[in-house]
């Protein structure tokens, strides 16, 4: 049988490895690493590797679904684009354009898709555009934005740095082959530091691992930031010269005593000090990232933000083994936000979150459900939501099926019968990855690609189709004028000087620009004041704190509820809650688990494997206890595993408190007690 | 000739080898099947992915008294045919290194064969603590490291350059 080649790069996660698809008989039968592409070197994690279990699953939707009172009724594309199209006309002529809400997820596509979506969102007259960037990615983002005016984050220049800062972070079960880049600069010679309350895989391989109380990275920075300042272990020369509230920085964190750092965070003096001079000695070659980790708690940005200040006292942006400021490739914007701004229609979450807002266009999808559920601030009726499972992953899952279960109109775009799709009017199948050709640039290596289609299916569209579709069926079609995906690419490309048929002819990608460092000799910084902000004036004139300071968190102060959950770590095989349904990962790793230290196990008399209740104040949830080793997680701090098919952390997780500047729920932060369960005896759980 | 080359400073013990060699052996993720084992020692923080290391005079072939094990001359890698394997087991004790392992659908010992010379696990390994390589070049990154060490001493770094 004749067995095609096509290349291609991954998208079972966003790391988009390259990838070599097997053809038969237009089947696809087999992937494997692209030996050639410089992201993964012919390498695949297992789940690149299981990605024809995704593309050929038995339960794929490949016939768009209706909800009757008998039940799902297969009905035709056309016919359902028809009846979404009036029944949106009809929610929007009753309740007004902004009743109507978009909301993109992961599983489906990424930043192409985002764009499409927002653009779609404006091009209907409505604001409310959702996504996971309420609890992901935003608030890092906006650190480093604050601080230095980057669009991307800074990323670390792994390979010539003497000291390397992972930093709430676990890149080989979330950003698999940034493992290698962290790997290279440890074998060049840097020394790793990890910090995290678990010791998570990246931690096995530091030189030290410093565990934190959760929440408490904003005191831990602002301690070494004291040191630095009051010793003069800073970059003298460049914060003199880009660096504005060099002076309130330093006098704000005279202030963290090192006795109290030390009492808030869980850390030794001798471990924060010997970090310090650590920094100081390797700068300006100091890389610093920061995960997820810091990102679920009450100070999520302004923790962010003070760990981030590092970068800028070191010297370390934008220098050799420091933090590269990326280039983008120039590839256009789809959004509408200049020719339709429709920040005056009150874009939901955005009055209770307005820098999340004015930031990123993003609402705010818990306080969404708030609003679905009371019509508070106006109705909102109806919503389209492609690839996400917010019944599964966002907080308090509960509310979320409530909410989602009461829209007039609720349509989903997916692959599977999700938790989330079971609650929709209507469920459109979807094009994978394979199914649908889009730009992708790898930003830390400046590289720009396009995948190809690799084979279609009837009656599955890709992201592109269905939006153009249903915008030309609500009179909106002037913004989608593009045939079809291939001539929105060739429009998307335009400023970039490279054409489709260019990048064609480099399955394996075209670097557009070469790194340059310290670019910020030539060019003031696109903050403000053209500096590096470490008195943000934008947050200021937010009225918010210009200083990133810190606030405790509240898990802290909550007797009733002893332990600190922390969620959000993740397994291998799986992405938040995508592949539980490929059925040799489900064996591989059937149950959720909740990491405990041995010591509190002991003292609450339970067993490895044993199931307990864990309680938050919104409710409780039974897991099966895994007792790590005593290093493996901080005293007092449990974790639990999010988004199984069974015993979802997330039912417990709450959605009403925030970081006032991110929005983001306090995932990692959680106050919980634990409970044994009346007779219930252990089985040893599976290995991991 | 190439080998597989491991380096425990790197091995972030994720476990991706392991599922690819169970997806290679039986189609599946159950680490079982896995030819490949990944040790991880919390207390000391020590990742060992440890995998047959196709001994040139190898125990396992020594003493398997079916004549089972042989060498694959294309490959190097020691091979165990399975229509001759009795089960008796006597190579899973003679290996020093634990590298043989025991099917028990088949009833047959199973062992690394290079997956005919394009191991998977190299293939799956994030890290790079695995690789495939020549064995002229093997270990190549111990010389790398021990020179880093050097490059940096004073005296053998120069004065005005960059350091590493
Ligand atoms: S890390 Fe794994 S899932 Fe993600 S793109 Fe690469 S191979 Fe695919
Ligand atoms: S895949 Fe590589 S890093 Fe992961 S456990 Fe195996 S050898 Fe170690």
């Amino acid at each position: 049988m004749a067995k095609e080649i096509v290349k291609t790069l991954c998208r079972m996660c966003d790391n988009r490895c390259g990838m070599h698809v097997f053809l038969e008989e237009g089947k696809v039968t087999g992937v494997e690493g692209n030996p050639d592409h410089p992201w993964n070197w012919g390498r695949l994690c297992s789940k690149g590797k299981a990605a024809p279990d995704i593309i050929n699953a038995p339960d794929r939707i490949l016939k768009p679904l209706k909800k009757t009172p008998q039940g799902w009724q297969e009905i035709g594309l056309e016919q359902a684009l028809d009846e979404i199209a009036d029944k949106i006309r009809q929610i929007q002529a009753q309740y007004g354009k902004r009743a109507m809400s978009a909301w993109k997820g992961e599983a489906l596509g990424f930043n192409q898709e985002e764009e499409m979506v927002r653009r779609f969102c404006h091009a209907i007259g409505t604001p409310n555009y959702f996504s996971n960037d309420s609890q992901c990615f935003v608030c890092r983002y906006m650190a480093y934005r604050f601080l230095y005016g980057t669009g991307a984050y800074p990323f670390p220049d792994y390979a010539n740095a003497k000291c390397i800062v992972i930093w709430g972070a676990n890149p080989p079960a979330a950003h698999p082959f940034m493992t290698r880049m962290v790997m290279e600069g440890k074998q060049n010679g840097a020394r790793i530091v990890a910090v995290d309350p678990r010791l998570s895989m990246i931690a096995r391989q530091a030189h030290d691992f410093i565990p934190i109380l959760p929440g408490t990275d904003g005191a831990l920075a602002l301690g070494l930031i004291k040191i630095l300042t009051e010793k003069g272990w800073y970059d003298h020369d460049f914060v003199e010269k880009h660096a504005y509230g060099f002076e309130e920085l330093q006098s704000y964190a005279a202030r963290f005593d090192l006795d109290y750092v030390e009492e808030e965070t869980g850390v030794s003096r001798e471990a924060i000090e010997k970090l310090a001079l650590l920094l100081y000695k390797s700068s300006p070659h100091v890389s610093i990232y920061i995960g997820n980790g810091t990102e679920h708690h009450v100070n999520g940005v302004n923790n962010s933000r003070a760990i981030a200040s590092l970068i800028g006292l070191l010297g370390a942006l934008d220098r050799k083994g420091g933090s590269r400021v990326l280039e983008g490739a120039g590839v256009r914007d789809m959004t509408l936000y200049e020719e339709i701004p429709l920040s005056h229609l009150d874009p939901i979450g955005a009055d209770k979150f307005p820098v999340l807002y004015d930031q990123r266009h993003e609402c705010h999808t818990m306080t969404a459900m708030d609003a679905i559920l009371s019509g508070d601030p106006y109705p909102l009726r109806g919503m389209i939501l492609t690839g996400a499972n917010p019944a599964s992953t966002n907080p308090n899952v509960a509310k979320v099926k409530k909410a989602l279960a009461s829209l007039d109109l609720f349509v989903v775009r997916e692959l599977f019968m999700t938790e989330t799709a079971e609650l929709a009017h209507y469920i459109l199948p979807s094009a994978t990855f394979m199914e649908r050709t889009e730009v992708f640039c790898h930003a830390p290596i400046h590289l720009l690609n396009l995948t190809p289609k690799v084979f279609s299916l009837p009656e599955v569209q890709d992201g592109y189709d269905f939006w153009h579709d249903l915008a030309h069926r609500l009179g909106a079609g002037e913004y989608f004028p593009w045939k079809d995906a291939e001539e929105l690419n060739a429009w998307l490309l335009e400023p970039t000087g490279y054409t489709v048929e260019d990048l064609r002819a480099h399955p394996e990608g075209i670097v557009y620009q070469p790194h340059r460092y310290e670019k910020w000799k030539e060019a003031p910084l696109a903050t403000p004041t053209g500096k590096v902000e470490f008195f943000s004036t934008y947050l200021k004139d937010f009225g918010m704190k210009g200083l990133p300071e810190y606030v405790s968190p509240s898990y802290k102060a909550d007797p009733e509820h002893p332990f600190v959950l922390t969620t959000g770590a993740r397994k291998l095989l799986f992405v938040h809650s995508r592949y539980h349904n490929i059925p040799r990962f489900h064996e591989a790793c059937p149950e959720a688990d909740l990491e405990m230290h041995p010591d509190d196990a002991a003292e609450l008399a339970i067993a490895d494997g044993e199931r307990v209740s864990i309680e938050s104040k919104i409710g409780a949830v039974e897991m099966k206890v895994r007792i790590v080793a005593e290093n493996e997680i901080i005293r007092g701090c449990v974790h639990g595993i999010h988004s199984f098919i069974r015993d979802n952390v997330n039912e417990i997780t709450i959605d009403s408190e925030n970081d006032p500047i991110s929005g983001f729920p306090l995932l990692k932060s959680i106050a919980v007690k634990i409970r044994k369960i009346k007779g219930e005896g252990s089985t040893p759980h599976q290995p991991d | 000739m190439k080998i597989i080359t491991i380096n425990p400073d790197i091995c972030v013990g994720c476990g991706n080898c392991e599922y690819a060699c169970a997806n290679e052996q039986k189609g599946n993720f159950d680490i079982k099947n896995s030819w490949i084992r990944v040790n991880f020692y919390p207390a000391d923080r020590v990742c060992i992915p440890w995998n047959c290391a196709q001994c040139e005079d190898a125990w396992c072939m020594r003493v398997c008294p079916a004549g089972a094990i042989s060498r694959d001359p294309k490959t190097g890698a020691v091979l165990i045919d399975e229509g001759l394997c009795a089960g008796c087991k006597m190579c899973m004790l003679a290996c020093p290194y634990g590298s043989i392992h025991f099917d028990l659908e088949a009833a047959v010992s199973r062992k690394c064969d290079l997956c005919g010379g394009d191991p998977q696990c190299v293939r799956a390994c994030l890290s790079g603590a695995l690789q495939f390589v020549e064995v002229d070049r093997a270990y190549e990154f111990r010389r790398r490291q021990f020179d880093n060490v050097l490059r940096a001493m004073p005296g053998i770094a120069k004065q005005d350059g960059e350091e590493r």
